[in-house]
């Protein structure tokens, strides 16, 4: 919430506890996960934009659907602003543009942004995960799936499991063709022994560094080809940034309206530079990463 | 009594194999040639 607050410069901000919203341009969700569906259509009948950063299989489902009451007030919801998603699906979207034909798309992501986001991880590494696979959803055990992935220097290579993430559902709209869409979690063996049981101890103000990583495989000039995109950020403030963006735009009303998430822009590019703008840069990786 | 202690100790083995299927191994090391470069410019290339 604070690198949300510090984004937004000129722009008058209310932070409300739970309750009745007031009438505002934005609306901006940023509370923990569960209950962002209703809270956007409270908004959505004040007349307000929408952005919601949740990253809960419930709520992204739910605002996905406010597609068509969001369309008729001629509103933005914005699904998943944030890191993973947000960031993830922003490179998912810039790095399949090469592609003639999208085969397989694989996020993966290292580290966490504040408690909520914490706890929220912890919850998903006992829920069950969604993938995409030959246009259908199957559905995973979380924990397994290991996968040795290379992130941005300096973090480096961690192994990835499965978990209740968001970014297939938030992708496959805009890669229908896909053979597998697929979302893995870093994960250390306390994190895979403890995933059962309660939070032992209080999550920390702040995860740290954290890291994506978008792996798409597909044809490009008849040839098949490996694509991998990363970035590493402290996860909160690149979901603050992502935010601040999709909120100052509303504003503007240079978006869509209806309900729709990052991953579904057909150019993802004026994002990716005004995140770069703002200190959140994206790499590519140039050889051979066997994961 | 007996079938009591036998039913704990199954759990017991049962649990300690099961902790060992979930942590073992650390995935190895994939050949890895290359380098992360900093997107950038007009196309973000």
């Amino acid at each position: 919430m604070h690198g949300f607050v510090r984004q937004l410069m000129d722009v008058d901000i209310e932070v409300i506890a739970p309750g009745p919203l007031p009438t505002a341009d934005v609306t901006v969700l940023a509370q923990p996960p569960g209950g962002h569906t209703e809270l956007a259509e409270e908004a959505l009948g004040n007349g307000s934009h929408v952005v919601s950063l949740s990253d809960a299989l419930n709520d992204v489902e739910g605002l996905l659907k406010l597609e068509e009451l969001a369309a008729k007030a001629d509103r933005s919801v914005i699904v998943g602003a944030a890191f993973s998603p947000g960031l993830s699906c922003l490179l998912a979207r810039h790095g399949a543009k090469q592609f003639d034909r999208v085969d397989e798309v694989h996020v993966a992501r290292m580290g966490t942004g504040g408690p909520s986001c914490q706890r929220q991880l912890h919850h998903a590494r006992t829920q069950e995960a969604v993938e995409w696979r030959n246009s259908g959803w199957v559905k995973r055990p979380s924990g397994t799936g290991r996968e040795l992935v290379w992130f941005p220097d300096p973090l480096g290579a961690s192994d990835c499991y499965r978990a209740a993430l968001v970014d297939p559902l938030l992708l496959s709209a805009s890669f229908p063709e896909a053979d597998r869409i697929t979302a893995k979690v870093a994960a250390t063996r306390r994190d895979r022994l403890t995933a059962w049981l309660p939070m032992m101890r209080r999550p920390h103000k702040d995860g740290g560094p954290g890291a994506v990583r978008i792996e798409i495989r597909g044809i490009q000039d008849s040839v098949q080809t490996t694509e991998v995109l990363g970035a590493i950020d402290h996860p909160s403030s690149v979901a603050g940034a992502v935010s601040a963006i999709a909120a100052e735009w509303s504003l503007l009303g240079v978006l869509p309206p209806g309900a729709w998430s990052l991953g579904m822009l057909d150019n993802p590019l004026p994002w990716l530079q005004e995140l770069e703008n703002r200190g959140i840069s994206a790499a590519v990786y140039e050889g051979i990463s066997g994961t | 009594m007996r079938a009591l202690r036998r039913a704990i100790l199954a759990m017991g083995v049962g649990t300690v194999v099961a902790a060992i299927l979930r942590l073992r191994g650390s995935g190895g090391v994939p050949p890895r040639q290359g380098k992360w470069r900093q997107l950038s410019g007009p196309d973000f290339r």
